[in-house]
This record gives C-alpha cells, sequence and structure tokens, in this order.
C-alpha cells in the first residue's frame, strides 16, 4: 500500500491510516491533500480520503472519492478494502462483504480482511461462508487462541457442534498442562463450560458429564457448574443425584423458582399444568413444609403451595399467607395472589378470606382468633388488596367504595391512588384515572415510576400534549422526545403512536411507530461489535444464546405493535389518502394570515438551527479522540424537521406496499398471533392479493375457528370471491380452481351457503355478544335489504350473569370495550344512529364509570374530575376526528376500529 | 412471592423497561448487551409470579484498576414490590458472584446525595461505606457518594440475605449513572480484551498491516 509512493508520501500515507485509526480526521485529511497535490489521481489516497471523510459525516463526497479511487487502481486490495468498509458503514453489509471478496482475489491472504469479512459473515448468518473464513484464519495463524474458538463456535452456529468440540479439544490439546496462568482462569473456565454445553446439545450427556467432573478445579464460576450438572443428571435420569444437587442450588439461593420445579422434578412430582392427585398433593404438602424449615426467610417456599393445595388446606395456607403480609403492608400483594384467580373455586375463598379479616379487623381491631391487635395500617392494607380482588372480578363500584374506604383511612399513601387510577381505568373513566394518576404524581415528584404511571394514563386518556409535559421531567436536558427516543423508550412512543392513531393523526401515529421500529433495527446493529468481542473475552455461551435472541428480536412483543400499529396506519393512508396528504395545508388554512407567517418562520428556523448543529457535531466528531460510551448518546441530535409526521406520509408512494414490509416480519416471527393474520387479511384484500388473503383466512381458523374475527374473515372473503367475475386469464382459472378445492374443505362452508354458514355460527355463539355482532354484520355484508333483522339480532343479545368462579358478587358478563365496537358498529357500519344510541343507553347503566358512554358516574357527566382533564389535549393543532368517525365505506372489511383497542 | 435468578439475555429487554419506568439515569440497549456479554454472571433480576420482571441489578468488573473490584452499574425495584427485600436480594446475589467467580476485593457504587433511602440501604443493610464524594457526577449537577464494600476476606454466608429488610424507599427505588466514568478493557481476567465499544475500532483498513 502506498507502495508506489516516493518516501515521502508513502509516510503521509501512513499518516492517513494512522489518523483514522486515532479519529484525528482533520489530520488525516490534510496529509492526503498533501499527496494529491503531487499525485492527484493516486487512488489509495483518494480512497483513505473518502474513508475520512466519510467519518466526518461528508457521505457523498467519502462515496465519490472511494469509488474514484476504486477506479484509478482496481488492483488495489485497499481500495476495495476501503470500499467494503465504507458500504459496512451504512449498513450495506452484502455489497461490503462482495468488496471484501474482491480484496481477497488480489491479496487472499490477507488477515486484516478476513477478519473483517468474518465479522460480516456473522452478523448476515452466512454460516457456511463463516465457517470457509475462519479455517483460513485459523490456517494462517494458528498460535492465536482466538482462531481456535472463532473456528469452533463458527462450526456451532453452522449446526455441526461435535466438529466445534473436537476443534476445542484440539486446542485444549496445544495448551501446558499448568494452563491457564491466574489471570485467564475465567476465561479458560468459560472455554471449558462452553464445550460441555455443546456435548450436552449433542446429546452426548455421559461424556458431558464426565468432562465436567474431570475439569471441576478448572472451572471458575461454580454456579454455572452446578445448573449444568444438575441439567446433564436430569436428562440421564439420574434423579436422587440431580435432587441432592438441586438441595443445594436452594441452600444458595432459596428465591428461586426454577429450582423448586427442579426438585420437584427430580422427586416425580411436577405437572407443567400444576394437576396432581390428592396423594401428590399430599407429597409436595410434606416436602413444602420440610423446606419452610429449612428456608424459613424465602418467600417462595410459602407462596408455591398455595398452586397445589386445594378446598380447605388451600383457605388454611392462604390465611396463613395473607395475614403477616397485611400485617407488614406489602403493596404487591395483590399481584402475587392474582395468578390464582385463575384456579377453579380459589377466587372465592379469597374474597370469603379477605371479607372476615376485614369484618374481624373492624370489630375486634385484630385477624379472627387473635387476641393482639393489629396495626391500624393492617385495615387500609386490607382494604388496598379488596379493592384490587373487586376490580379484578371487574366489580368497580365495590372495587372503589373499598379504595375510597383506605384513602379515607390513610390519605398519604401513595399506592392507594394508583390502584384507583386503575380501577377507574378499568372501569371506563380514563380521564379521571389520569386526573388521579397526576395526583398522586404530584405527592412525590422525584419517583419516576409514579411519573410514568402518570403518563401512561394520560396517554390512555388521549392526553398527548400533557403526557409529554409530565415525562418530559425526567429527563435531563429538557428535550423530551430526543432523550426518551435515545434512550429506546418503547412503551412510552408505542403509547404515544396508539393515541395518535385513536385521534387519526396518522402522521404523528406512524412517525412513533417506526420510531421503535427503529430500535429493533439499532438492536440487530448492536451485535456487531460482539462478533469479536466475545470471542476474545470467551463468554461463549452468552454469545451464541445472544446470536439466538437476535434471531428472534422481532417476535418481541413492543415490535409486533409497532408494526400491527405501523401497518394500521399504512391502511388508514390507502383507504383515506386525501385526509393526511392535506394534514399541512389544513393547518395552515385554519391559521390567520399573520399566525401562517409566523409558523413558517418557525419552521424556517427549525431548519436552520438543525443544519447549525449538524455542522457542530460534524466538528466534535472530527475532534473527539477516545472511545465514546455507548451506554448514552453524546451528540445533540439535530432538531426534527417533521414533527407532525406530514413529510413521513406525503413520502409513502404505495402504502400497502410499505405495509407488507412489516407484515412479512409479523408473518415471520408472530404467526401464532390472531392479530397478525386479521391485517394481513386486510392488507391483501385491499392489494387483491386473493391466495394470500386466503392464507390469512386459513391462518386464523387455524388458530381460533370461533373467534369472531376469523369468521367475519371467512365469511367476507368467501363472499368477495362469489362476487368477482368469472376467471379470464389461464392463471385466474387456476387461482378460482384452487380456491373451490379449497372451500370443499372447509368444514365451516361444508355444503352450505355463506348465509347457512352465518346462521349456523351465530346458533353456535348465540349467547356471547360478539359473536352475535359479528354474525350480524356479516348478515348485513350478505344480505344489506335484511337490515332491521341486523339491528334486532344486536339488541336481542342479553348481559347475563357470569359463572362466579365461587366469588360472591354477581358480575355481568359484557365487557366494556366489546360494547364499545359494538356501538361503533351499529353507528358507523351500520349506519343506525337510533340504535347507536340506544344501545349507548343500554350500557351507559351496565357501565355507569364509562365516560364513552357518558354513564352516571363517569366525570364525563359528573365533572367530578378536574377541569383540566376535560379540555382537548395540546396536540400541536391539527385537526382530531373522534375515534370511530373516520370510517371508510368502500373498505372489504368494515373498518379496523373493530380490533382490539391496543392498551399496554 | 418473587423469584430472584440470573438474568438471561431474553431479559435484557424487559430490564430496559424496568430500568426507564424507574430511574432517571437510563442506557441503551448495548449497554446491557455489553454487561451480559462480559459478565453474564453479575446479572440478575427478580421476576414476579406472573413473569414479569419487577427488579433487576446489572454489574459489572472494573478490570483496568490495579485492585480487581466489582462495580454495580444500576439497581431498580419497582414501586409495587418495595417492601419484600428484593433490592437486597439482588445485591447479595451480584456482590457474590463478583466475589466467587471473579475474586473481587471489593464493590463499588455510585448513589446521589438525595436519595437517602438508597443510602441507608446501602449503609444499613448491605455495609458500604462512603469512600468519596463526586461532585457533580449526575447530569443534572448532584454530587454522587462513591461508595464501596469490601467483599475478601469477609466470606458472608451464602445465604444471609433472606431476613426481610425493610426500608421505606421513598424515591426510585434504586440507582444509575449520570454519566459513564467507566472504562473497560483488560484487568483482572483478561490481558486483551479491548472495550466492545470503540466505534470503528474494529474497522481497520488492511493498510495497517
Amino acid at each position: 500500500m502506498g507502495a508506489s509512493l516516493p518516501p515521502k508520501e508513502a509516510n503521509l500515507f501512513k499518516l492517513i491510516v494512522k489518523s483514522y485509526e486515532t479519529k484525528q480526521y482533520k489530520k488525516g485529511l490534510k496529509a492526503a491533500d498533501a499527496i494529491l497535490k503531487k499525485f492527484p489521481e493516486h487512488g489509495e489516497t483518494l480512497s483513505m480520503k473518502g474513508l475520512t471523510l466519510n467519518c466526518m459525516d461528508r457521505k457523498s463526497e467519502a462515496y465519490e472519492l472511494v469509488r474514484r479511487g476504486l477506479k484509478n487502481d482496481l488492483k488495489s486490495h485497499v481500495c476495495w478494502h476501503v470500499y467494503g468498509l465504507l458500504y459496512r458503514s451504512d449498513r450495506e453489509y452484502r455489497e461490503a462483504i462482495k468488496c471484501y471478496r474482491n480484496a481477497l482475489k488480489i491479496d487472499p491472504d490477507n488477515i486484516e480482511i478476513l477478519r473483517d469479512l468474518s465479522l460480516l459473515q456473522a452478523q448476515m448468518r452466512d454460516l457456511s461462508g463463516f465457517v470457509e473464513t475462519r479455517q483460513q484464519l485459523l490456517t494462517l495463524k494458528p498460535n492465536h487462541r482466538m482462531n481456535w474458538i472463532g473456528f469452533a463456535v463458527s462450526h456451532h452456529l453452522n449446526s455441526n457442534g461435535s466438529k466445534a468440540v473436537d476443534i476445542l479439544e484440539a486446542y485444549e490439546g496445544t495448551l501446558e498442562d499448568d494452563y491457564p496462568p491466574d489471570n485467564e482462569r475465567c476465561e479458560h473456565g468459560e472455554m471449558l463450560l462452553y464445550k460441555i454445553s455443546l456435548l450436552e446439545e449433542c446429546g452426548l450427556l455421559e461424556r458431558a458429564l464426565e468432562e465436567l467432573h474431570k475439569k471441576e478445579s478448572k472451572i471458575v464460576d461454580k454456579l454455572a457448574y452446578k445448573e449444568q450438572q444438575v441439567s446433564l443428571l436430569v436428562k440421564l435420569n439420574r434423579l436422587e443425584e440431580g435432587e441432592k444437587i438441586y438441595r443445594v442450588l436452594l441452600s444458595m439461593n432459596p428465591d428461586n423458582y426454577r429450582y423448586y420445579s427442579g426438585l420437584q422434578k427430580c422427586l416425580g412430582l411436577y405437572s407443567e399444568k400444576g394437576q396432581y392427585s390428592s396423594e401428590e398433593i399430599l407429597q409436595l404438602d410434606a416436602l413444602y413444609k420440610s423446606l419452610r424449615e429449612q428456608y424459613s426467610w424465602s418467600s417462595a417456599v410459602k407462596r408455591i403451595p398455595l398452586d397445589f393445595l386445594q378446598g380447605e388446606k388451600f383457605r388454611e395456607a392462604a390465611d396463613n399467607y395473607i395475614r403477616p403480609l397485611l400485617t407488614k403492608g406489602v403493596p404487591s400483594l395483590f399481584s402475587d395472589l392474582c395468578p390464582l384467580y385463575d384456579h377453579p373455586g380459589k377466587a372465592g375463598i379469597i374474597e370469603q378470606l379477605i371479607l372476615a379479616l376485614e369484618s374481624s379487623i373492624k370489630t375486634s381491631g385484630g385477624y379472627p382468633g387473635r387476641a393482639e391487635k393489629e396495626p391500624p395500617s393492617t385495615l387500609m392494607w386490607t382494604l388496598f388488596l379488596l379493592a384490587q380482588h373487586y376490580d379484578r372480578r371487574g366489580q368497580y363500584e365495590t372495587a372503589l367504595a373499598k379504595i375510597d374506604e383506605a384513602i379515607e383511612h390513610t390519605p398519604t399513601v401513595i399506592d392507594l391512588y394508583l390502584v384507583k387510577g386503575r380501577i377507574l381505568k378499568h372501569a371506563g373513566d380514563l380521564a379521571a384515572a389520569a386526573a388521579l394518576a397526576d395526583e398522586a404524581r404530584c405527592m412525590d415528584l422525584a419517583d419516576r415510576f409514579i411519573n410514568s404511571e402518570c403518563v401512561k394514563r394520560m396517554l390512555q386518556a388521549d392526553q398527548v400534549g400533557l403526557a409529554e409535559k409530565t415525562a418530559v421531567l425526567f429527563t435531563k436536558d429538557g428535550d423530551q422526545h430526543n432523550n426518551l427516543h435515545d434512550m429506546q423508550c418503547m412503551w412510552y412512543e408505542l403509547a404515544s403512536g396508539e393515541s395518535y392513531f385513536r385521534q387519526g393523526d396518522l402522521g404523528r401515529a406512524l412517525k412513533k411507530f417506526l420510531a421503535v421500529e427503529k430500535h429493533y433495527a439499532d438492536m440487530t446493529e448492536d451485535q456487531f461489535d460482539f462478533h469479536s468481542y466475545c470471542l476474545r473475552k470467551m463468554t461463549l455461551r452468552a454469545y451464541v444464546e445472544m446470536l439466538k435472541f437476535q434471531d428472534r428480536l422481532h417476535s418481541h412483543a413492543y415490535f409486533h405493535k409497532a408494526a400491527a400499529g405501523a401497518i394500521r396506519c399504512y391502511v388508514k393512508l390507502y383507504d383515506c389518502p386525501s385526509k393526511s396528504s392535506n394534514d399541512e395545508d389544513d393547518e395552515m388554512s385554519k391559521l390567520l394570515p399573520a399566525q401562517k407567517k409566523k409558523l413558517r418562520q418557525k419552521q424556517r428556523k427549525a431548519e436552520a438551527r438543525a443544519k447549525k448543529e449538524a455542522e457542530d457535531k460534524n466538528e466534535e466528531e472530527s475532534t473527539a479522540t477516545g472511545n465514546s460510551k455507548s451506554g448514552k448518546r453524546q451528540h445533540a441530535k439535530p432538531v426534527d424537521l417533521d414533527p407532525h409526521g406530514v413529510k413521513l406520509l406525503q413520502q409513502v408512494e404505495d402504502p400497502l406496499l410499505e405495509a407488507t414490509k412489516y407484515l412479512k416480519l409479523l408473518q415471520k416471527n408472530s404467526s401464532d398471533s390472531l392479530e397478525t393474520h386479521l391485517l394481513s387479511f386486510e392488507v391483501n384484500m385491499r392489494r387483491q392479493k386473493v391466495l394470500l388473503a386466503y392464507q390469512a383466512v386459513k391462518q386464523l381458523l387455524r388458530l381460533d375457528a370461533d373467534n369472531p374475527d376469523s369468521h367475519r374473515c371467512l365469511i367476507q372473503f368467501f363472499h368477495k370471491v362469489d362476487s368477482m367475475a368469472a376467471p379470464v386469464t389461464d392463471s385466474d382459472k387456476l387461482v378460482w380452481s384452487v380456491l373451490e378445492a379449497e372451500r370443499a374443505t372447509l368444514s365451516q362452508l361444508h355444503e352450505k351457503s355463506l348465509i347457512e354458514a352465518n346462521n349456523s355460527f351465530l346458533e353456535k355463539n348465540k349467547d356471547s355478544v360478539m359473536h352475535r355482532a359479528a354474525a350480524a354484520e356479516i348478515l348485513y355484508v350478505l344480505e344489506p335489504n335484511k337490515k332491521p333483522e341486523v339491528i334486532k339480532l344486536i339488541e336481542d343479545t342479553t348481559n347475563n350473569l357470569e359463572s362466579t368462579n365461587g366469588a360472591l358478587g354477581p358480575v355481568k358478563e359484557w365487557k366494556l370495550k366489546d360494547c364499545i365496537a359494538v356501538h361503533k358498529l351499529l353507528g358507523t357500519v351500520l349506519g343506525d344512529p337510533d340504535a347507536a344510541s340506544r344501545w349507548k343507553v343500554r350500557c351507559a347503566e351496565y357501565f355507569p364509570f364509562s365516560c364513552y358512554f357518558e354513564g352516571i358516574h363517569s366525570s364525563a357527566v359528573s365533572k367530578s374530575a378536574d377541569e383540566k382533564i376535560c379540555k382537548t389535549p395540546e396536540n400541536g393543532g391539527l385537526n382530531h376526528q373522534k375515534a370511530g368517525q373516520s370510517i371508510d365505506s368502500h373498505s372489504v372489511n368494515g373498518k379496523l376500529e373493530t380490533f382490539k383497542d391496543l392498551t399496554i | 412471592m418473587v423469584c430472584i435468578r440470573q438474568a438471561t439475555i431474553d431479559d435484557l429487554l424487559a430490564m430496559q423497561a424496568c430500568n426507564l419506568l424507574c430511574l432517571p439515569e437510563n442506557y441503551q440497549m448495548k449497554y446491557y448487551f455489553y454487561h451480559i456479554l462480559s459478565w453474564p454472571q453479575l446479572l440478575y433480576v427478580a421476576e414476579d409470579y406472573g413473569g414479569r420482571i419487577v427488579g433487576y441489578v446489572l454489574a459489572k468488573m472494573e478490570e483496568e484498576s490495579t485492585e480487581c473490584h466489582g462495580h454495580i452499574t444500576s439497581l431498580a425495584v419497582l414501586r409495587t414490590h418495595r417492601k419484600l427485600g428484593l433490592a437486597t436480594k439482588l445485591m447479595t446475589a451480584a456482590q457474590n458472584a463478583m466475589e466467587h467467580v471473579f475474586g473481587a476485593e471489593y464493590v463499588s457504587l455510585h448513589v446521589r446525595r438525595s436519595n437517602r433511602a438508597a443510602f441507608n440501604l446501602y449503609t444499613e443493610t448491605l455495609g458500604y461505606k462512603i469512600h468519596d464524594i463526586e461532585a457533580k457526577y449526575y447530569a443534572d449537577g448532584e454530587d454522587a457518594y462513591d461508595m464501596r464494600k469490601q467483599l475478601k476476606g469477609k466470606q458472608p454466608p451464602q445465604h444471609n440475605h433472606g431476613h426481610h429488610h425493610h426500608h421505606g424507599h421513598s424515591h426510585g427505588h434504586g440507582h444509575g449513572h449520570g454519566h459513564h466514568h467507566h472504562h473497560h478493557g483488560g484487568g483482572c481476567c483478561s490481558s486483551e480484551a479491548k472495550g466492545v465499544e470503540a466505534k470503528g475500532g474494529e474497522a481497520k483498513p488492511a493498510a495497517t498491516e
């Protein structure tokens, strides 16, 4: 490199490289210019200058120079390598790999390039290529530990675990007997544990166990040693030995539930679903009694028996469990008991139990059968627990009465307000819930948790402006958007995106959803540096786990929500394109001329500021030395030039195509979610992709054929197919025949017309309000002239009492969010305002706290909630439509609002 | 009530979410990756009965200094899960691992001067002492106590962490950093590990050789 240059320039060239590595870009640039003055077309210098400029955020110049450099010196591996580095910096890994390969054609044994190539191969999961490159590296430098390890890991990733073991053993063969020296004991131990986990993965259990024992003294991490040992013993069915190890592990950490279930498995007393015979229950009871004596301070030993005990024994154990925790005032007691509500009969026992405690404390000041008096706080915590119990049971009025009693008892305990807010939210008064959360927040301004809770409630109540102002109180620079985004605060971005969506503000909704999507792209990128780091650090088990985690990253709940939200935005944008694209004009046109001028000025200023900041940033980066830390971003972000997402929407050329991008990720990573296929149905029906839409229908039937939405999609699909013109082209004919054949296989449609199929669906589910609503909607689609019958079908539904799960109070079956969906169906899809208002009156009675139905106790009616919360939120002046008003009459499937509202 | 166990890679997103709910000092995912891929033994979570992460400790080894020691990067417990002694259990677990896996001499941490609740936990329950005061350590200008606890020679029994400690934490239960005053690299166990975060550090042009 630089070889063709005279000595002075060759030295300057070395200086460029060195300056690049030490991030002294200005210096490098100067040296490059000095060479170019004499040799203006020197390829490698041009390339390096480009690479340097790339780090100074001068991208287009960088690409131009690097390409020119390469053109001038096609035979230089440096030029190719630099080109690859440039692509790599832009995450264009495929292009980068091509460049590296070209560089290697010229200089096949170049270690630097091989190493860079191997990193990209790991990143891109080009596993066979990865194996090849790592093999080459090992051949070239067999005295480097990292090359042995890298070769082994590459085989492991490429599904050849036993080969990986062979390589590691060969590596061990190169070591001295007294290896490792003291300062490498951790790493060597990790390598051994990795090898043993590989043996386990290959099913070589005996050998793994043998190796583990043999190397015991060299394995530093004793906890990992024991966990590995017990895992092998259990797999080898050596349960008695396994039991001993689990008991040792428990003595080390009696709060690890996994050790308890492990111990139970070894004793043959474990059932995945928690179903035990009475004999087994006796044995379990005895087991935990003895464990309780050993680990009296562990809460797990007391809690776990509540899962398997039944009836009177459960009652007794629950009583003993609850009492001290109430006395102590443990706020999480209810959430701890909550899973028991899914066990038949236990909710009722718990209710009786707490009521008995309450009445005893109220009358005698102590627990039943006890002489000692309880401190006054016990009554408050009992009421607190009861309130949450009634909330869980859907008895909101009683729940509120209990929590109010607790607040009256001790008005200073913040937890009470948080729970009251939650009850109000469940009962349907989002505005009051937000107001209450704000009250709680003001009781301790230094606690971010309460702040977060409050922000969450405000977003649920669509008070986005207020929520932002509140969240900003806990961000450093006061620039909440940058900070929350930089710190990847996804719950916040999702909740605001959902609120914007409810309010019809597609631009800002989409912006938030895509922000979350970006975090996931960044996380994928995050792994890059670790491909080499972990090989050096030898944290191989964690590294391989991380790669697997990355491979399923998009199945994470936050990503799912963000992708689903973005798809909904795109679908809505497709359905009513005019509305959103005119947003800016609308906004402008509503303003007075003077305000318009001001707004434009503001925008110009913002742009200028952004430009300035970008320049400052360049300056900073070019002078920065040393490493930047990844925990936080250090540079101020440029000002957001499109805060309302207006441009974002305008840039979308084909919304459905954009939606498809995210849909594919959902289909790949969340294929067991009903929502994925509902969205797929919506998108593909609009795209006229009949077979893809049918696939969605089939998936829905596979997951839950009885689901109202599955039914809706099924019938609508075939209704649409029936209404299509007869096929003309060969491919259409083929599609047609496929669908005919498929139709015959569906039990729902077997020898039935669509109307008959709808009827039998109704017949099968005639007591469920959501099923009836779906059947009614479909009836309307199939026979629009039968509207009175359709409305009657919905209105004839009765709100029955739920089977009470053993608990006392009567609870009606209907859920608030279902009733809201039905109301929207009546008012929009069916277009019957009278029926809608009759429904509203009826539901106002069932849901007296609901603002939506203007229930008598809701803040929408009583105005009891703070004045400020009833004002329109300050979202920046866009014209917000009320949810449910924006209905698209030509969509195939009614509207997206009928999808379940997403909540955080 | 709550399970205390080593964190896995699948817990990291929930740990980050927990951190963002409770504490003003936040980190990007990469920093969590960095911790678990460097010292997987030092991350613990508290998981409630429904599988939700309600607390965590994120810790590291300071490998550059002469004395091998651990450092608590961040500790948090949701306000709803106070009074269970979770912070104590999480801290004890991380400290044990520092000592037994990495042979740490002592463990250090930073805490806001105003965070009395956390300060009490560290001094009274966990035996930390003030080592120094770092002026304006946090981004908002608040000072930090630089606290330390000796580990070696004391040999704490492994299960001395059960007795529930009552600390009425009025503030975010836990702490974190305002800045990254931490360097990482070779040291205790490793002589060649370079800072993984040195961006571009891996991307050297072939011309260097």
